[in-house]
């Protein structure tokens, strides 16, 4: 179990780095980037086989708190670039994923730090993969009064976040079918699964693109119901054969993100220091980092946790 | 590279290459006819005698000027340059490609390694460093983010895509952690003067292989073992990412790299013994000499020993080079160059 909290910080923290290597200077360093993707993987992989469904809450509800971006506890959390981005691509993700009422026991455990959380969590064991919203209500109320600060659902927020918005389990997926939707699988944005509209404000080029990411979003009513209709829907499967094509899919988006950011350079021809620069932008695909995380596959689908915050 | 007392040096950024001439002047004219000591222009029609300038001492001056310029032809970020034994062509790689240039013809190179795939979500390894054999010229070899050195005879083809030699250690399955494969990743490769041996370094060890056996390395050396256990953290503060460097002595019996703490280590091939210095103020004072350092892993620390815990990771000695010929090394800790002699027996 260790193993598995370990991987998901190191998932979180990969993710960070990913993502403060589009904006420092220099350029993206490709070796470094693609060692951060490598580690990305395997932490992935081993949170995803790690058998531990000990990890799943059970328990009594209680009004999670809507958590609002802060500058992120240095040790886990994506640096304050993050900020923005994460609650409204959450919603874009929510629906494509499976539902995890578990997962959100997870970042904050280790986060939390003490033996607290880590044993409700512990404690709830054997939860049933195909817990409705009510568990995964729980879960988080749980979670926060046992982590009993507020920022730490950010936290785990941002921690939680994984590059295809995949549950955390392959056994625990309660298995919607092929939604290979890993949303990991190399799928262009075009092909994304019918988010919910509101998804993520800056998405719909809403105004606000800039500002604020105040955890949950104003528009919530849509948000809300949505997640919470897929939660029950889900019917329980196994979710393993999603596994590996999520497993490709994710690097390579990772890579075609490295990637897409290198086209640049090569179509021009050699024009020195221009070359970065124009790389950059045709990378991005769009001025502001906002945008850039909506739009990435893999910052898109990323974060299932804090929808379900969202949904409460 | 030298002529006529000067100097040449070639260096490089992320992008561009640049050689220099570095000379030395410890003499100046005085006593020109058009223009007065202060390097202001004289009214020739005032000069009413002529007189010879005079060479005089000054105070030693080193002087570097650019004389080449080798831009544009890297895409990625340069990694390595190195002059081939002809001293006419060199070596430029970056994280895919490796050109070769000649030292006099700053337009055009000629790309020799290529692993760039044709979809670059497939990239799976990236060029780290590459090096020219120090006596056939035909010979260099590549490291790679995997760990795994390539080999290539220039003579075999244009595009020295397939190797003649493939340095792969076997990863031993007991040591794996989500940060084996950075820590394989090899940020130095370095040829034996003698041309026989090769050196890997990687992050927290550097390998002595042997150019006729490529399933392993005839040596490996541990640099600094006790971070093992420290990876998470070290990849947190991207220490994990630092590429040090190693180098050979002159006769090849030991060899060198840097570590954290402003330490750097050193290992005799034939004793097999090792030793932790440290670059600083404190430890080097004039003539004194450097006392041995021992990290205390674990367990109970014993004085004089510094615990992991207390190593200053913002100093790290990338940077290290012995004399070709003499014991004298240089050690470039963050913001200061120390050289150091061996004492003469």
């Amino acid at each position: 179990m260790e193993f598995k909290l370990e991987a998901h910080r190191i998932v979180s923290i990969s993710l960070g780095k990913i993502y403060n290597s589009r904006v420092q200077r220099g350029g993206i360093k490709l070796h470094k980037n693609l060692l951060v993707s490598l580690v990305l993987r395997s932490a992935r992989q081993v949170y995803l086989s790690d058998p531990c469904p000990g990890l799943y809450l059970a328990g009594s509800a209680e009004t999670p708190v809507p958590p609002p971006q802060q500058p992120g506890e240095p040790a886990a959390g994506p640096p304050a670039g993050w900020g923005e981005p994460p609650p409204p691509t959450v919603l874009a993700a929510w629906p494509e994923t499976q539902p995890q009422p578990e997962r959100p026991a997870v970042p904050d455990a280790p986060r939390a730090g003490d033996a607290e959380p880590a044993d409700a969590v512990a404690g709830a064991g054997g939860a049933s993969p195909g817990r409705e919203a009510d568990a995964a209500e729980a879960a988080w109320g749980r979670v926060a009064a046992a982590g009993g600060v507020s920022d730490l659902l950010p936290e785990g927020l941002r921690g939680a976040r994984r590059p295809c918005g995949c549950p955390a389990g392959g056994e625990d997926r309660p298995g919607a079918s092929p939604r290979a939707d890993c949303c990991c699988a190399p799928r262009p944005a075009e092909d994304e699964p019918p988010a919910p509209p509101v998804v993520c404000p800056r998405k719909r080029g809403a105004a606000g693109a800039g500002g604020g990411h105040a955890g949950c979003p104003a528009p919530d009513s849509t948000p809300l119901k949505k997640p919470r209709r897929n939660l029950e829907e889900q019917p329980s499967a196994a979710e393993e054969d999603g596994e590996e094509e999520m497993e490709t899919g994710n690097v390579a988006n990772l890579i075609s993100i490295f990637g897409s950011s290198f086209s640049g350079l090569l179509r021009k021809s050699p024009g020195a220091g221009r070359e970065k620069e124009e790389a950059e932008e045709s990378g991005a695909e769009a001025a502001e980092p906002g945008q850039i995380c909506c739009d990435k596959p893999v910052l898109r689908d990323i974060n299932p946790w804090s929808t379900a915050i969202v949904a409460f | 590279l030298t002529c006529n007392a000067a100097h040449f040096l070639l260096s490089t950024n992320d992008k561009t290459i640049k050689l220099w001439k570095i000379s030395e002047r410890d003499k100046r004219a005085e006593g020109y006819n058009l223009k007065d000591e202060d390097g202001r222009l004289r009214d020739p029609f005032r000069i009413t005698a002529l007189r010879v300038p005079i060479l005089k001492p000054m105070d030693l001056m080193v002087e570097a000027s650019p004389r080449r310029i080798f831009a544009n032809a890297h895409t990625y970020h340069i990694n390595s340059i190195s002059v081939n034994s002809d001293h006419e062509t060199y070596l430029s790689a970056d994280d895919l490609r490796i050109n070769l240039w000649h030292l006099e013809i700053t337009d055009r190179s000629f790309n020799i390694v290529d692993i760039k795939p044709a979809n670059m979500e497939e990239l799976t390894e990236v060029i780290t460093a590459a090096e020219f054999h120090p006596h056939q010229c035909n010979v260099l070899v590549y490291s790679s983010s995997k760990g795994t050195v390539g080999l290539c005879d220039m003579r075999s083809s244009a595009l020295c895509d397939r190797h003649s030699k493939f340095f792969e250690e076997p990863e031993d399955p007991s040591s794996r952690s989500f940060f084996s494969e950075i820590i394989s990743s090899i940020s130095d490769v370095k040829f034996s003067h003698s041309g026989r041996y090769m050196m890997t370094r990687d992050y927290l060890s550097v390998k002595v292989w042997d150019l006729n056996m490529e399933s392993r390395p005839v040596e490996t050396h541990q640099v600094h073992e006790y971070l093992r256990s420290k990876l998470c953290s070290l990849y947190e503060n991207d220490c994990i990412f630092d590429k040090f460097e190693c180098c050979w002595n002159g006769s090849d019996s030991a060899v060198m790299t840097g570590s954290y703490n402003n330490f750097f280590r050193m290992f005799d091939r034939n004793t097999r013994r090792d030793v932790t210095l440290e670059a600083s103020r404190e430890s080097s004072k004039p003539r004194a000499s450097l006392k041995p350092r021992k990290v205390c892993a674990g367990g109970k620390r014993k004085k004089d020993e510094i615990s992991v815990d207390s190593l200053d990771f913002n100093k790290k000695i990338l940077h290290t080079a012995w004399h070709p010929v003499d014991n004298v090394i240089a050690v470039a800790a963050t913001n200061n160059l120390y050289i150091f002699q061996d004492k003469a027996n």
